[in-house]
């Protein structure tokens, strides 16, 4: 997974490259709040992120703050990382829009278990969208075959979107998942075929009779 | 606390440090505990990662503490925030606590209010700051060797 940091300060950078780096995760580095703001705009943006507060240009929080007004199927998991302590300042963080909140100095093992959180959320996040994803398609299979149909009362085509009449075999098939086999129902063998293959017989030039069963 | 007592006697008209101390190694300046931490980080190309981070902390601020400087000369309150912001959180991610704690009253002291405390303040910050680069200096050398 890709990890965004966003840092100014070059020893607090460098560190957390290299304990991010040793965790086995790849690492976008910006030095400022702009810089970081481009790269979460970027089609293949990291989904994680951890920013500083306190940063030249853009701040660590109004990032939060666009990020939560931007609407998104999957939003960055955001760790804002800080030297500034105090619940108030934790509380202005999370309302910002941060997923967590860490001070400095930071226990390593404390920071790379916060990581894991991220990643565990962010890929529960990205399996819940593509299954929304599937369930859309789905329904949107569905609600096609819903609502009112005009149906002709004879020939039974149905009238379609573009206004075009259609059988009605071949506009189930368009709009659902579900295919025809084609038999003969024993009403139909009753009223239907069998009048015509008794024609059929009584004509002189058959010699012989077809074996057509009907379907039960 | 060191800068305590000092920062308490706002309303005395003194120098801003009249003891000119030496400065001194000695293993208070910062917590080696904090630096040996980064061992288990060392990266497998033979480098000392301390040794790098050390170099960058000692460049970094210097400049910051410059800019300190500059801020409070033109007591430019946003501009002391920032960088006394960002020595603190460099100073206390490597053990340097008393600087760290230095820029932590420096950030929260208006340069226009308590001109004659953030004055004092900024002296002793460059005072610490020379020990711990003195420290880091005999361990940066120290890993080296």
């Amino acid at each position: 997974m890709r990890i965004l940091i966003a840092e100014d300060d070059p020893v607090s950078r460098s560190i957390l490259e290299n304990l991010l780096g040793k965790w086995g995760y790849e690492v976008t580095t910006t030095l400022d709040g702009a810089a970081a703001w481009s790269v979460l705009q970027e089609p293949d943006a990291p989904s994680l992120a951890i920013l500083d507060v306190m940063m030249p240009s853009v701040d660590g929080l109004e990032i939060c703050r666009r990020l939560r007004r931007t609407p998104s199927s999957i939003s960055p998991y955001i760790i804002l990382l800080t030297g500034k302590h105090g619940v108030r300042e934790i509380v202005k963080g999370i309302e910002a829009g941060a997923d967590d909140y860490l001070t400095k100095p930071y226990d390593f093992d404390e920071l790379r278990v916060r990581v894991q959180v991220g990643v565990r959320i962010v890929e529960l996040q990205t399996n819940l969208a593509e299954r929304v994803s599937e369930l859309e398609i789905a329904l949107s299979h569905v609600k096609q075959l819903q609502g009112i149909l005009p149906i002709c009362s004879y020939c039974k085509k149905i009238r379609n979107d573009r206004d075009y009449w259609q059988n009605v075999e071949s506009y189930v098939t368009d709009h659902s998942q579900a295919e025809f086999s084609h038999g003969i129902c024993p009403a139909c063998y009753e009223t239907t075929v069998k009048p015509q293959l008794e024609l059929i017989l009584q004509s002189p030039s058959v010699a012989s009779t077809s074996a057509i069963e009907p379907c039960v | 606390m060191l800068f305590e007592q000092t920062t308490n006697n706002e309303n005395r008209e003194t120098n801003p440090l009249p003891f000119a101390p030496p400065v001194e190694i000695t293993s208070d300046a910062i917590d080696l505990e904090t630096l040996n931490a980064f061992d288990g980080l060392q990266a497998d190309d033979g480098s000392d990662l301390v040794v790098e981070l050390i170099d960058l902390y000692l460049q970094d601020g210097s400049e910051r503490i410059e800019a300190i400087k500059l801020a409070v000369a033109k007591a430019d309150g946003k501009s002391l925030k920032v960088a006394a912001h960002t020595l603190k959180g460099s100073s206390s991610s490597l053990g340097a606590c008393h600087v760290a704690e230095i820029s932590a009253t420096l950030e929260q002291v208006d340069p226009v209010e308590c001109p004659h405390r953030v004055d004092v303040l900024v002296e002793l910050l460059s005072y610490e700051f020379a020990r711990v680069k003195k420290v880091f200096g005999v361990e940066r050398q120290r890993r080296l060797a």
